[in-house]
């Protein structure tokens, strides 16, 4: 479960940033006033353009930044004042692969596991699992550096969910990667579906928008513009497509 | 606890297989060292052997006096005797480097001896190392003259030696040999230490903070269970590891070097292999790792700064000069270990352990320089995790 509370969040600006933006305040607001429910056994959508928030309101939602007003609870823990029980409970899964290019995939599974103080036992049955299920045994002693990205992905999901966290948490997860290598991203969220976890993902691409969504919110300059069902979006859609639905209520042309 | 153990074994399994830093901490330090000092030693050695077999040329100005003085000079094989030029023209020739001596008589120094008074000589030369080393040549035949005539004076007189030595004094050199090499290699120790210290742990810091910013390993790791402080601490341990590693290779490096030269005389090869006794080398090392700290917390945080590995490097490359000067200032004579400079980080290191080698370290002055930098280091371990924590720091150019 994710409760999401009236989140702000401003970024203080350089000057030099502020030349570049042609803006005269000393600060931007990347989000904000949001709130949202993210409920267990369902899949969140953040969808929104480049630069609309949904990178910050995920790293707020991992405890990486502290947001300015509001709060936010992740599995129960307040994620200011709990960060590190928060940080227990999550997966983080970004379009980079974020590996470590000297380690193997086994050693860098096993670094997570431990960071997440997981017992040997368990590591190896879920190392067992996973590697099956995505395939990586065959190069789990490679290193990293010598991978193909397909592989890198993989290895990077196990890695997200190495300690079955309760909440799985996807930054613009396949942005990037080739369509053989974002199909194993999508079934990975379908799965964690299955498996009763709480899912939020961000998109910008409508396709992956209408393949999962359950819940979804679409966040426009720091604002939420919509929050309500998926079934709820396609019925009061006044545009032919989705993505003309999209654009037409982030105030573009459609 | 543990999740530091964790990030720290991890980070540095990482940088062990990272071949610029394996490089950086160990292959580099101990082959320059080992080349650079056996360059060294090589050619002061040459330089002493040049110096005293090279035949001089001397001018003999006698005046008609001290024939015996003439025989021996001219006996000798190693010098070339000039024997019609006057006290001027050798001063001219001795200025334009034709002549490397003029040994003068005064005129009526028989008739002096005759009267059992003192005769002055003059050698004339020019000053530099090389002749310095040359000279001693003269001096020791000289002195045999003297001694020579002194003898005959004794015997003329049916004197003892006793007669004219009624003191026997043991002069006892208190500038000890190992306090002046403590001076000249002293100096140079810590310079070399400090700087293979901050090269060695550079590498591990940049790729362990801006390196895993690039390569956006950053936003996981902030995301697992691990909090920033035990971050920074496992990561800062690794620097710290390299940089100290770095430094004792180094004096590997330099004990190879001193080891394997054959032709350095017995005594000159026991006052170096003293200067690495173990426990100037310990006492050292105590005073390396908290500046190592200190290093490691200014690098690691530039370092998180950066947004890229090459504005790391960018940023780091001109620390070099800033570490550089005062270790180069602590090699200058005559610059001591005092109460103000004890408190001066780096230039304390170098100071302290010119004194460590030549064994003059007071303990007053020791203690505050500990004192000083571990200070120095905890503020540097604080100001690296308090700009870990910072979000416009961390995530800068994210």
């Amino acid at each position: 479960m994710i409760i999401v509370d009236h989140l702000s969040k401003s970024f203080s600006l350089s000057r030099k940033q502020r030349t570049e933006m042609a803006s005269t305040s000393k600060s931007i607001m990347a989000v904000d006033d949001v709130s949202f429910t993210c409920k267990p056994g369902e899949i969140f959508t953040l969808l929104g353009p480049n630069g609309a928030g949904k990178s910050t309101t995920l790293r707020i939602l991992a405890t990486m930044l502290k947001p300015t007003s509001g709060s936010v609870r992740v599995a129960g823990f307040d994620t200011v004042k709990e960060a590190e029980k928060v940080r227990g409970k999550i997966g983080f899964l970004t379009n980079t692969t974020a590996l470590y290019d000297r380690l193997t995939p086994t050693e860098i599974v096993k670094y997570y596991a431990d960071l997440h103080g997981m017992d040997n036992r368990r590591f190896e049955e879920r190392k067992r699992k996973l590697f099956e299920l995505l395939g990586i045994d065959e190069f789990a002693n490679r290193r990293i550096g010598k991978l193909s990205a397909g592989m890198k992905q993989k290895v990077s999901i196990a890695r997200t969910i190495i300690h079955d966290p309760e909440v799985v948490v996807f930054d613009e997860p396949t942005v990037g990667l080739d369509v053989i290598t974002a199909r194993n991203i999508i079934q990975l969220i379908r799965d964690c579906k299955k498996e009763g976890k709480t899912v939020i993902f961000s998109t910008h691409i409508m396709g992956e928008v209408s393949l999962l969504s359950d819940e979804m919110a679409i966040i426009h300059n720091g604002k939420l513009l919509y929050n309500s069902s998926f079934d709820n979006f396609l019925k009061q859609m006044k545009s032919r497509t989705i993505e003309d639905e999209f654009i037409r209520m982030v105030g573009g042309e459609a | 606890m543990k999740k530091t153990l964790i990030i720290f074994l991890k980070e540095l399994k990482d940088s062990l297989r990272d071949r610029r830093t394996v490089f950086m901490m160990i292959a580099l330090p101990l082959i320059m060292m080992y080349v650079f000092s056996n360059i060294a030693i090589k050619m002061q050695m040459r330089q002493v052997v040049k110096s005293k077999e090279r035949t001089l040329t001397v001018a003999l100005i006698t005046n008609s006096n001290a024939e015996d003085f003439k025989t021996t000079i001219s006996k000798r094989s190693d010098m070339t005797l000039k024997l019609n030029i006057d006290e001027e023209n050798a001063k001219k020739m001795i200025e334009q480097d034709q002549l490397d001596f003029a040994i003068v008589f005064p005129a009526n120094f028989d008739e002096i001896q005759k009267e059992y008074k003192s005769g002055s000589v003059s050698v004339y030369y020019k000053n530099s190392r090389d002749i310095e080393i040359a000279k001693e040549r003269i001096s020791k035949m000289l002195d045999d003259y003297k001694k020579d005539i002194l003898n005959k004076r004794l015997t003329e007189k049916q004197l003892d030696q006793a007669f004219i030595n009624p003191i026997e004094v043991n002069s006892i050199d208190l500038a000890t040999a190992k306090e002046r090499i403590g001076e000249v290699l002293g100096g140079m120790l810590p310079y070399i230490f400090i700087i293979f210290c901050f090269m060695g742990a550079m590498y591990p810091a940049i790729d362990l903070a801006a390196g895993e910013k690039e390569r956006k390993t950053i936003e996981t790791l902030l995301s697992s269970p691990a909090s920033r402080m035990q971050i920074v601490l496992g990561k800062f341990l690794v620097v710290v590891l390299a940089g100290i590693t770095s430094a004792v290779v180094s004096i590997v490096g330099l004990f190879l070097a001193f080891k394997g030269v054959k032709e350095i005389p017995q005594k000159g090869l026991e006052m170096i292999l003293r200067l690495v006794e173990t426990k100037s080398v310990l006492l050292t090392l105590s005073l390396l790792v908290p500046l190592c700290v200190f290093l490691a917390a200014m690098l690691l945080s530039l370092s998180i700064y950066a947004k890229s590995y090459k504005e790391a490097q960018s940023i780091v490359a001109p620390m070099n000069i800033v570490v550089i000067i005062p270790a180069l200032i602590g090699m200058m004579p005559g610059i001591k270990l005092t109460t103000t400079t004890a408190l001066i980080p780096i230039l304390n290191v170098s100071l302290a352990t010119k004194e460590i080698v030549s064994g003059t370290i007071k303990m007053g002055l020791l203690i505050e320089v500990y004192a000083a930098l571990f200070i120095l280091a905890a503020v540097g371990i604080w100001f690296c995790t308090m700009w870990f924590k910072r979000e416009d720091v961390i995530f800068r150019g994210m």
